[in-house]
């Protein structure tokens, strides 16, 4: 066992610290206050942080990426994300579907849309899975009902394909430039068997972008309703196999990415309880003779490093293409990372707030609405569910 | 042991209960209104409760008031915090000033001043100022604390009283007509006394705290408490010798603010309101919602939590009830039918800490609607948590149950 970084890892790790204390903090703050959620965005850090390859930086140094290993993905995640969590995921939110192509996109598709995205700095990517009536909760037993999950048609035309429905809390969804669609292709199987995904750019004519939602955390992050009324999409741009959806995901990323991130919060958290303690009142005798404020330090300390050796554990797994590792552990770990940020922003509130306040630091509080996006963002006890069925069932 | 409600406290449960669902939810719970970051008080709102009698809900009813005591207090502000916090709040700190200052400690004359006013404007609410102190006051545990707010001062000049001091966060400044002024002065009795500031006292000046703070990199603060509240300045302000109150006796305001009888439950109360609205939302949310082919309370992982959330704010409740009730009755306490202990910063520190988790797993109930604010739910979680650390925070609120334990008692602070 090697828990030591190389140099390239630690360059990146470098790069994107940098970055995030220089660009990305000082906007954050304003950023989350603007009250229209189609405001919230800023196009200038993107293309700021695209430029030095953020966006870009796990598709493969072949087609013109960076391919960086998962060890550097985690690290660059939470570093950016110790800076603002949803301005670090909007630049992974790439990255998850830069895997998917990768791994699943004909050389045609690589062709048609990976050098757009590669040559664009606005250029985002996006997934549309969650409907009004299928979520993450289509999870919840029986998921291989035919009335559960997604039910955005599409119904072959020739050679082309037409869908209609509606999407709802799509990731990057007012701002993406192509997203990767699951679509019903067949309504009297379960979703396993009759799903297809495939690859819809933005600017197809009848789809649209509907309502940005206005969210407590996560507000520089779009995620908005798309609406899909007749649009024809050409069979060349199926993902995979017809009724292959299942088949084509992102791999285990997404679960890496959100704990990732969650480290990235917590080390916020961390650094701005002590800094507190540090500078609340002259001589630090708050901090000196209160057993309470050490041992919530104590507890956010311990539980930070504890999801941090997780992730890192998990990320190397990842890379390690000998050896076989436990997929359930991606999923623990994002049930894991979901209860220490929780209970890591809350320390940190507490701590600030130790002796009754009547005004909160606009930091910390945002550092717990973003948290409360865990539990909501992936169905947090139908993830828990999953697991354990899974490995009930292998 | 009887646990009835009586006539009149079903009755007034009911009133409120109707008033909070025909009047308040269908504005505080507007979405424009959710997701508005600047948000004022509904003050047509807290007019329209006050003209049902919630503004003078503890005053006694010779002085005009309903007379309602602790237990009526908390069972009314359950429903109002059921429907807005901020509402509740401002009404429930008149309610129990009015009752303090008019019933207990003002002479006749005073009354007969100030009384006729106040009972007669719907818009006419107290304040209690409490000047800065060291912040570190609170946190001293088994050793001797400061009295806090030792920065408010009054001098007397000839025949009035002059007053100086800051206070910093004044629940209900903004909109009250009365201040009564913890101050430390030169002569009046024990050297602490309150004195009553009307709200055109020369030298009396008010900044309302801005809750849509919080985007400036300096002081990155946005306010963090419910109802109305903001910055009292008394600069060389005057006011006539015979304002002042409790000069002789023992006031029952010179203690910590927080700890003013009944204050501490009546804002269990408005939180266990909020944790209610958020659990009988989920009920009907999870009832609505189908996953799987089946409601979504039909779900193991969803039932539970139904089943967690219901014991939680049945004990919450139970706590509230029985410190009201204690409270109610003080000789309950003398013939060992209550412990010695404080169970009213006990039912605080619980109420506080279980809303929030009800809050939470509500929210949770709703998947990613849960976050959204233009829904309730994000904003039942964020009231829930502004209780866990406003007024005494539960960590510091620990202390004094942990004190009572040990059976420590603290020393009468210097000069009070």
């Amino acid at each position: 066992m090697n828990v030591s970084l190389n140099d390239e890892q630690r360059a990146w790790h470098e790069k994107a610290r940098k970055f995030a204390h220089e660009e990305i903090r000082p906007l954050s703050l304003k950023r989350d206050r603007v009250a229209d959620p189609r405001e919230t965005f800023d196009w200038e850090i993107i293309r700021k942080g695209s430029k030095l390859g953020f966006r870009t930086a796990v598709v493969a140094k072949e087609w013109g990426g960076h391919g960086i290993d998962f060890v550097t993905q985690a690290l660059v995640i939470s570093a950016l994300a110790k800076a603002d969590s949803a301005i670090a995921k909007t630049f992974s939110q790439c990255w998850k579907w830069s895997h998917l192509i990768a791994a699943f996109c004909t050389p045609d598709q690589k062709e048609r849309f990976l050098k757009p995205f590669l040559a664009d700095d606005t250029y985002l990517l996006g997934h549309a899975g969650t409907e009004p009536n299928a979520g993450s909760d289509h999870r919840l037993p029986p998921e291989d009902d035919p009335r559960s999950g997604w039910r955005l048609k599409a119904e072959r035309d020739g050679d082309e394909w037409v869908l209609n429905g509606e999407k709802c809390f799509i990731a990057n969804g007012a701002v993406g430039k192509l997203f990767f669609v699951d679509a019903r292709t067949n309504p009297n199987v379960s979703i396993h068997e009759g799903g297809t995904e495939f690859l819809v750019p933005i600017d197809v004519p009848g789809l649209r972008v509907g309502k940005v939602f206005n969210k407590s955390g996560w507000r520089f992050y779009q995620n908005a309703e798309l609406i899909f009324e007749n649009v024809r999409l050409p069979h060349a741009n199926i993902v995979g196999k017809v009724n292959g959806a299942y088949k084509t995901r992102g791999g285990r990323f997404g679960d890496l990415e959100l704990s990732a991130n969650a480290v990235g919060v917590c080390d916020a958290a961390v650094e701005m309880a002590m800094q507190h303690v540090r500078t609340r009142w002259p001589a630090a005798r708050y901090f000196a003779d209160n057993q309470t404020i050490q041992l919530q330090l104590s507890e956010m300390h311990m539980l930070t490093e504890a999801l941090r050796s997780f992730v890192m554990r998990v990320a190397a797994e990842n890379d390690d293409k000998l050896a076989t590792h436990s997929s359930f552990n991606n999923i623990l770990l994002m049930n894991f990372a979901t209860d220490v940020i929780q209970r890591v922003t809350r320390l940190n509130m507490d701590v600030h707030g130790s002796a009754g306040v009547t005004a909160m630091d606009a930091r910390v509080d945002k550092l717990v609405r973003d948290a409360v996006i865990w539990t909501h963002l992936a169905g947090d006890s139908v993830q828990r569910m999953k697991a354990v069925r899974r490995m009930k069932l292998s | 042991m009887d646990l009835h409600l009586t006539a009149e406290q079903t009755e007034f449960r009911e009133t409120v209960r109707d008033f909070v669902a025909r009047e308040i939810k269908p504005i505080v719970q507007h979405p424009d209104r959710l997701q508005d970051f600047a948000r004022k008080l509904p003050l047509e709102l807290v007019d329209q409760a006050a003209q049902m009698g919630m503004r003078t809900l503890a005053l006694s009813e010779e002085a005009g008031g309903a007379g309602a005591d602790h237990l009526t207090c908390c069972v009314v502000m359950e429903e109002l915090g059921a429907g807005d916090p901020d509402i509740a709040a401002t009404l429930a700190q008149t309610s129990m000033l009015s009752h303090i200052l008019f019933d207990r400690m003002m002479t006749p004359a005073q009354r007969g001043r100030f009384l006729p006013r106040f009972v007669a404007e719907d818009r006419h609410h107290l304040a209690f100022v409490l000047g800065n102190g060291n912040g570190e006051v609170q946190w001293g545990y088994h050793r001797p604390r400061e009295a806090p707010g030792g920065e408010m001062t009054a001098v007397r000049h000839g025949d009035e009283w002059v007053v100086s001091g800051i206070a910093d966060f004044v629940a209900n400044a903004p909109i009250a007509e009365l201040f009564a002024v913890q101050v430390k002065t030169d002569q009046a009795g024990p050297g602490a006394g309150v004195l009553l500031v009307p709200r055109a006292a020369p030298g009396l000046t008010v900044d309302e705290m801005n809750g849509g703070a919080g985007t400036s990199e300096e002081a990155p603060m946005m306010g963090w408490r419910h109802g109305t509240g903001g910055k009292v300045v008394l600069g060389d302000c005057r006011v006539p010798l015979d304002h002042l109150l409790g000069a002789q006796a023992q006031s029952p305001l010179t203690r910590d603010a927080a700890l003013i009888p009944g204050g501490m439950l009546q804002s269990a109360a408005i939180n266990l309101g909020i944790g209610r609205a958020a659990f009988e939302a989920a009920v009907d949310y999870a009832k609505l919602r189908k996953q799987g082919g089946r409601q979504i309370i039909e779900h193991q992982a969803i039932g539970t939590k139904m089943a967690d959330m219901a014991i939680k704010l049945e004990a919450a409740r139970n706590m509230i009830w029985k410190a009201a009730w204690a409270a109610d009755h003080p000789d309950a306490g003398a013939d060992l039918s209550l412990p010695g202990v404080p169970l009213q910063v006990m039912a605080k520190i619980f109420v506080s800490e279980v809303v929030h988790e009800v809050t939470e797993d509500a929210a949770e109930c709703f998947g990613a609607m849960g976050v959204m604010l233009d829904l309730p739910l994000a904003k039942h979680v964020h009231d829930a948590l502004v209780f866990v650390h406003s007024g005494v925070s539960n960590s510091v609120a620990k202390f004094r149950i942990a004190e009572a334990v040990a059976g420590y008692r603290q020393p009468a602070p210097a000069g009070a």
